[in-house]
């Protein structure tokens, strides 16, 4: 091996999803270096092989992976810039497809659809509405209220405006290109529990590290 | 005349408005169409799953502000939709299934969102520190779980509604 000096810089990712058996160093972020034969080697180090019947999640240190390339290159300077704990997961190509994707998609569509007509209805039931609605009438027009009025109207229009505009879509198409706040909320529970299982396999000893 | 109908016109519009606003921050801030779709693997889907909370919003809201307009089982007996004599056996087949999907899906809803406030506000973490188990967690989420079934059929039986308001 040749004595360079040379510096690594390696951006490791919170979360990899991986459909083969071994993990490979270029697998578990980006990563630059100015002697590209050094880059090269450096990509295909193996970290790691999924065996049988063993977990299929696995979190690696950024350490271990410092101390495989000092392996291969006493001289060489790693600077990770990434995370420090990298997740990994093996995944079956076809889990994300077909009609049990399908299925589930209904049920949990389901449960948004009858649970949030639910939540309004009782909503709407606990402050009761109808009431409120025929007194403010009354109190404007000096009128009794027979049957519905432009309030409930108005007041039906101006949810559904709401709703639009905080959920930022309707019918599938966005009205702004910002993302919506669910997809927002997606990308924080996600990096939540990536964040839980490091801090979990680690409290374990379960984390591929350094000795 | 026309005054008043402007001002109630633009009461209605901002109070809907600002309630679909706070009904669904505290819908967004316990997170639970996220934590669905994270578990059944369909992130990439929570597009439908969003305008399916859009739509069950709006269905609920006509049938809650507008309930005289919603009596759809009494609009297809007095019409004798699926044929005279026979309507009444097919719609309550039918009607007992709706009745069951709403039931069921909603309850499913109502119980992830008691459960979700519950662990936004750390309840179970501050608990389980404060007297210091370490083991047995999985049996005090179903202890809770119990509890909640056997409230809500108490419930039901004792009529508590009845004594409710």
């Amino acid at each position: 091996m040749s004595a360079s000096n040379a510096t690594i810089y390696l951006k490791a990712e919170q979360n990899v999803e991986l459909q083969s058996d071994d993990v490979y160093l270029k697998d578990i972020g980006k990563m630059t270096c100015s002697d590209e034969a050094i880059l090269a080697k450096v990509k295909t180090i193996k970290l790691h092989r999924f065996k049988e019947g063993e977990s299929k999640r696995q979190v690696i240190s950024v350490l271990k992976i410092i101390e495989e390339i000092e392996k291969l290159y006493p001289n060489v300077t790693v600077e990770n810039l990434g995370e420090s704990d990298v997740l990994i997961e093996r995944i079956n190509v076809n889990r994300h497809k077909g009609p049990i994707q399908f299925a589930k998609i209904v049920f949990v569509s389901a449960i948004s659809f009858f649970g949030t007509a639910f939540t309004i209805m009782a909503f709407h039931n606990d402050i009761g509405i109808n009431g409120v609605f025929s007194r403010i009438y009354e109190m404007v027009t000096g009128q009794v209220a027979d049957g519905y009025s432009i309030l409930e109207f108005s007041y039906s229009i101006g949810l559904a405006a709401g709703i639009i505009i905080f959920f930022n879509h309707i019918g599938g198409r966005r009205i702004t290109k910002d993302p919506t706040p669910i997809e927002v909320e997606m990308r924080v529970y996600e990096r939540d529990v990536n964040k839980a299982l490091i801090e979990t396999a680690d409290r374990e000893g379960k984390t591929i590290d350094v000795q | 005349m026309f005054s008043k109908w402007i001002f109630l016109a633009v009461l209605g519009i901002s109070s809907g408005l600002v309630v679909s606003g706070g009904v669904f921050t505290v819908l967004l801030a316990v997170g639970l169409i996220p934590r669905f779709a994270g578990k059944m693997h369909i992130a990439r889907h929570v597009f439908v799953l969003e305008e399916m909370v859009v739509f069950g919003t709006l269905v609920g809201n006509f049938l809650s502000v507008f309930s005289d307009y919603g009596r759809l089982g009494e609009w297809i007996l007095s019409r004798q939709l699926f044929g005279q004599g026979t309507t009444n056996g097919i719609w309550h087949f039918i009607s007992t299934i709706l009745l069951i999907l709403f039931g069921f899906f909603s309850g499913i809803f109502v119980g992830c969102l008691a459960l979700a406030i519950a662990e936004m506000l750390d309840t179970i973490p501050i608990f389980s520190r404060r007297v210091g188990f370490r083991h047995g967690l999985g049996i005090s989420i179903l202890a809770v779980a119990i509890g909640k079934v056997l409230g809500s059929l108490i419930y039901f039986t004792q009529e508590f509604f009845l004594y409710s308001g």
